[in-house]
């Protein structure tokens, strides 16, 4: 009998390190030719330019990863982004309250979305419709909070949100942190264990004894959280709390998940390509504007390299069998 | 359908040392196979030996690492299903796929439809006359615009062979025909495989079960380990011999002998009923017993068993453990009682294919290897090997993924999960379904095993030896309710259908 | 199931019978109130927003009602929007257009069933009963204008459009455009859209800055969302004392930002003056007395100078 030999082992590992290094490769392909275009590009300055916008992205990319793991999906990413990032606006004032409140009012305010989506979810409407429903509502609540107005006057504490320590952008320090947190929960926990098999097959999982309401509910206000987060940052990033911010970042964060090489139906990817897939992203939106390219391109370029990425992924996956 | 003009023993269909690996597994290892018109060729070996891995090569589902493909002597190439079918050879899958809302004609005419005069549209009298005809090569005669939703699984089975004859196909793989099929469908079947047979069509077919070979088969090619064992013709073969081809070892004896049970109950059943699947159902189960449930498909054995392990949940009924009343909600509730379950479905409700074989074996009783929230890999890994081990489950590594286990594989995987929680109370649902000999002699092993150590089983087979070996008491049950209880010892397999048959 | 389906019916339609508003009933003299239904672009926008309470405060003051609806940027909403009012027979109509022929239909059907309609603030390719708004052009004309004053006709300017192809970007880019041609000294470095949001004008401008570094002297932005977004990625690079920053619009914030000192200089769009003369003109129309075809309410740069005029 063939014993788990220590050859196959080896095998099976460099394949998947070159399913992730597929990405990367890509990465760093684009990269080089945009360096050698534009030699600004390989600059320290811009790589940690590049870095600061992928990490809203980014940010919203790890809490969509879990609940993409679970089999379900988010699209209310967007709206609940510019409703947190007007709550927190409106208590961020200069003088009025310390930082701790609009970062706690904002990321309470995502996780109620959250787990507003997770109730009704687990409630028995589909993803794809309760999170619709949020959307539209949380994009709703934004008007009326922030009277269809931009929330302005931010205190200064809350504008370093989006600045500098040592060099290195705080959402960039933010983003690391969280991806590190998920990375942890996904592969050493048993409620990572749990969402790979709930999303894997959710009836075994129940066989197997898991609560499948409680995972599911537990991935969406995670997101939920973590898009609170997201919206704090970006508020501090534009100094305002805008009620239309945010608009379609649902699918930005989707794609990068994808791209990723996290399945649409659950149960397989995880946070590292999360991370890569939103630098993906990030490198080819920076390199563009960088060359002065007209968005009508940018728009094609984008849309390629997302269905081109995920059909290579799907292409080498079907390979294996 | 013009009859091929092929002499019957010029061999129609030749693979040549097809080798094939996945992930580091060697599946095929320089296998040939050789067809000729009009033969049944039986193709044989336990799960994992590399029947299904070969059947797909040549049906074109993937290609295969080294070796040929020659069809009346020449040499062919396919990439895709389409492409074998379009050089006469078809595959009836196990798992049949139906399009299960459109009707018999449109599933026969499904990707060549007529199209009549207007481009575009489908000529409706056209369709009906091919699809009748397709049907008449079987003598079907049932409505060609019956929805397929409607068809038993076995005139869904007809419908795919008329489908492949229909197109003209010379060859007809046919993986596990009558896995889910009653005995008069079997008839049936073998009576389609003859009236195929007649038309110089061949049929390689591939199964478990002994009886069937020697009823239909000509030649029988048995392969073990990925290797060519043997290629003989069926009248030079029987059980035993085929047996030892198969296994690589005599078997005098598959099935231990079952052991004493003690007296103390561990799960008494009161009265329990759901509305629409079974009704009354009260039993007692002793610590160290295996207690055989008996009965036809649909009979509600699998509803019980998961209403006990609260999968399901009963509308009325009283379930006892160890003494104490239960209150069983969920398969969480019933496993921290003690008790485990290894359901019929494996795909459904067994395993999660993508996720590694590691991780399934421990998916039910993480809380062992976790400290806090956090998982312990190394203590978790050990255990892992140990199951490994102990069920003699083939995998490439702990990494692999569940699903590109064979299926006797994926049920030891599941039955070391189950295990792995500890449970007093074991339920098994047709544990060795679909599962070679060698992997059921080591389950009966495992339930032996149980039963000694004080454990209590219940066990749904719809194969009575089986039960007959195993259990102390046996409960047939019939439409919803026991029918009989039976010691084993004072019973017969007559006895046990005739109380399992629909009065 | 079927229940709460039934209370989820009940409940919607309590909730929508209170929310009716008083029925459009005769005013206290007697005589009947004159009603105008109003469709707004887009009320996200906080233009639109100062619009519509100018436009609320003019009808309270002239005693008429005004029906509002949000069209949220879709021209299809808001051809249904006034086949509605058309059908409540209200006794004008006021169109703030999504788009140029999009929302065309809109003004031809009121036009056939003989409801006067006025346009406020931007055109259809359809002719209204009559029109109140700004030429686009102007404003970009009075940035770019400030910008050359400031940079004495030289320098390397970059430019933020809008949502491509929308009325407010073709025409703000060709009135940028006329003044760039006029001085041959000044320079379109680069150009791009930033799609009116601050968050994307801050990517953006942080990318240019990385690509031009010191070459850049100013920054037109079409819209002041932009241009405030540009200002922080400039703010945060510690380049301000380099780079001019121009927006249009005078929102909120861009007003404080000027009177701060931050930013250079807006285009002051009188929401105010549309706003209330649009209501003027509709009630005029309403009351089938003559009006003026096109009104035009001018532009005016707000610097850090009059800053102080144009408090909200």
């Amino acid at each position: 009998m063939p014993c788990p030999s220590d050859r196959a082992v080896s095998l099976s590992r460099l394949r998947a390190w070159i399913k992730q290094f597929g990405i990367l490769a890509a990465i760093v392909i684009i990269a080089a030719t945009l360096g050698c275009a534009k030699p600004t590009f390989l600059t320290t300055t811009n790589l940690v330019n590049v870095a600061r916008q992928i990490s809203i992205n980014g940010i919203l990319g790890v809490g969509v990863t879990l609940v993409l793991l679970t089999g379900g999906v988010d699209l209310s990413l967007g709206s609940v982004v510019a409703l947190t990032g007007v709550i927190a606006a409106c208590f961020a004032h200069p003088g009025v309250y310390p930082l701790c409140v609009p970062l706690i009012l904002g990321i309470a305010a995502g996780m109620a979305c959250g787990a507003t989506n997770g109730l009704v979810i687990t409630g028995g409407v589909p993803p794809f419709i309760a999170t619709l429903g949020t959307m539209t509502v949380a994009r709703g609540l934004a008007q009326v909070i922030s009277d269809g107005r931009p929330v302005s006057n931010m205190s200064p504490a809350m504008i370093r949100l989006a600045g500098d320590v040592g060099g290195i952008p705080v959402p960039v320090i933010i983003l690391a942190a969280v991806a590190l947190a998920a990375w942890t929960m996904l592969t050493n926990t048993r409620l990572g264990r749990h969402i790979y098999a709930v999303g894997g097959n959710e009836n075994a999982a129940r066989a197997s004894g898991i609560d499948v309401r409680r995972v599911k509910m537990f991935a969406y206000t995670i997101c939920g959280a973590l898009t609170g987060l997201a919206g704090i940052v970006l508020a501090a990033r534009i100094n305002t709390g805008q009620p239309n911010a945010g608009l379609a970042y649902e699918l930005d964060a989707i794609a990068a998940v994808v791209i990723g090489g996290t399945s649409l139906s659950g149960g397989a990817g995880g946070i590292g390509g999360t991370i890569l897939g939103a630098l993906l992203m990030g490198v080819i939106n920076n390199g563009l504007d960088l060359l002065n390219v007209s968005s009508y391109y940018q728009q094609i370029v984008k849309g390629i390299i997302i269905v081109g990425a995920v059909w290579l992924d799907r292409r080498s996956s079907r390979k294996e069998g | 359908m013009a009859i091929e003009t092929t002499l019957p023993d010029r061999p129609l269909f030749q693979a040549a040392n097809i080798s094939k690996s996945f992930d580091g597994t060697q599946a095929l290892t320089d296998v040939s196979l050789t067809i000729r018109c009009g033969e049944v060729h039986a193709l044989m070996g336990e799960n994992g030996a590399g029947k299904s891995t070969l059947m797909k090569i040549l049906a074109g589902l993937f290609p295969a690492d080294s070796g040929d493909v020659y069809l009346d002597g020449r040499k062919v190439v396919h990439h895709s299903p389409f492409q074998a079918m379009q050089h006469g050879i078809a595959m009836i899958h196990q798992e049949l796929m139906p399009i299960l809302d459109m009707t018999v004609a449109e599933n026969l005419l499904l990707g060549r439809e007529p199209v009549g005069r207007i481009p575009g549209v489908i000529d409706r009298r056209v369709a009906r006359a091919e699809a009748e005809r397709m049907l008449g090569l079987l003598q079907l005669d049932f409505p060609t615009d019956r929805r397929m939703r409607t068809l038993s699984v076995a005139q869904m089975q007809m419908v795919e062979i008329a489908k492949a004859l229909g197109q003209n196909a010379r060859i007809v793989i046919m993986d596990e025909p009558t896995a889910a099929i009653s005995n008069r469908e079997i008839d049936a079947l073998f009576a389609a495989i003859r009236s195929m047979k007649a038309r110089g069509v061949a049929v390689v077919y591939i199964t478990h079960k002994m009886d069937e070979v020697f009823a239909i088969a000509d030649v029988v090619t048995v392969l073990r380990d990925g290797c060519h064992v043997a290629t003989r013709p069926a009248t030079e073969l029987n059980n035993d011999t085929l047996i030892e081809l198969m296994v690589g070892r005599e078997l005098r004896e598959l099935l231990p002998k079952p052991c004493e049970a003690g007296e103390a109950i561990a799960l008494s059943v009161r009265h329990l009923t759901r509305a629409g699947s079974f009704r009354n159902i009260s039993f007692d189960l002793k610590c160290g017993e295996v207690l055989g449930i008996a009965g036809l498909m649909g009979a509600g054995r699998t509803e019980v068993a998961s209403a006990i392990f609260g999968l399901k949940l009963p509308d009325s009924g009283e379930i006892v453990v160890h003494g104490r009343p239960a209150k069983i909600r969920s398969a969480a509730d019933s496993m921290r009682l003690g008790i485990g379950m290894v359901t019929e479905d494996r795909k459904g409700q067994g395993i999660v294919p993508a996720m590694s074989v590691a991780h399934n074996v421990t998916l039910a009783a993480l809380d062992a290897y976790c400290t806090g929230p956090f998982i312990r890999r190394k203590r978790e890994r050990a255990a892992v090997d140990e199951n490994l081990r102990t069920f003699a489950i083939r995998t490439s590594s702990r990494g692999q993924p569940v699903g590109e286990l064979s299926g006797g594989n994926q049920q030891k995987v599941v039955i070391a999960k189950t295990l792995l929680t500890n449970p007093t109370i074991i339920l098994l649902d047709e544990p060795t379904r679909g599962v070679d000999i060698g992997a059921k002699a080591e389950i009966y092993t495992i339930v032996a095993r149980l039963a000694q150590q004080g454990r209590s089983v219940i066990l749904i087979s719809s194969e009575l030896p089986e039960i007959m070996a195993l259990c102390d008491r046996v409960l047939v049950m019939r439409q919803g309710t026991i029918a009989a209880e039976l010691a084993v010892a004072k019973t017969t397999q007559e006895e046990i259908l005739r109380y399992a048959m629909p009065v | 199931m079927k229940r709460s389906a039934l209370t989820l019916t009940a409940f919607l339609l309590l909730s929508l019978g209170c929310n009716q508003p008083p029925e459009p009933s005769k005013a206290a003299s007697g005589e009947k109130q004159i009603v105008i239904g109003v469709t707004m672009m887009n009320m996200a926008n906080e233009y639109i927003v100062g619009l519509n309470d100018a436009m609320a405060a003019q009808a309270k003051a002239s005693r008429v009602k005004l029906i509002v609806n949000d069209a949220q940027r879709s021209a299809e909403k808001q051809v249904q929007q006034v086949e509605t009012f058309i059908a409540q027979k209200v006794d004008a109509i006021i169109l703030n257009p999504c788009e140029v022929e999009a929302s065309s239909p809109a003004v031809d059907k009121a036009q056939a069933a003989g409801i006067p309609i006025v346009n406020v603030n931007s055109e259809t390719s359809s002719a209204p009963t009559a029109f109140v708004g700004s030429h686009d052009e102007e404003s970009a004309r009075l940035a770019m204008e400030y910008i050359a004053a400031r940079l004495s006709g030289k320098g390397e300017v970059v430019m933020m459009h809008g949502y491509m192809g929308q009325a407010a970007q073709i025409k703000r880019d060709r009135g940028a455009r006329a003044v760039l041609a006029k001085n041959s000294g000044l320079h379109l470095l680069a150009e791009q859209t930033a799609e009116w949001d601050r968050a994307k004008a801050v990517t953006l401008m942080e990318n240019w800055l990385q690509v031009h570094g010191d070459k850049i002297s100013a920054v037109f932005a079409q819209n002041d969302e932009m241009a405030m977004g540009a200002l922080l990625a400039i703010e945060r690079a510690k380049k301000k004392d380099q780079v001019i920053v121009v927006g249009v619009d005078a929102i909120a914030d861009a007003l404080q930002a000027v009177k701060d000192g931050r930013l250079d200089a807006t285009v002051f769009q009188d929401a105010k003056g549309q706003g209330s003369t649009a209501v003027t003109v509709a009630v005029r129309l309403a009351n089938k007395r003559p009006v003026e075809k096109e009104t035009f309410i001018p532009f005016q740069l707000v610097t850090k100078e009059n800053a102080g005029t144009f408090a909200k």
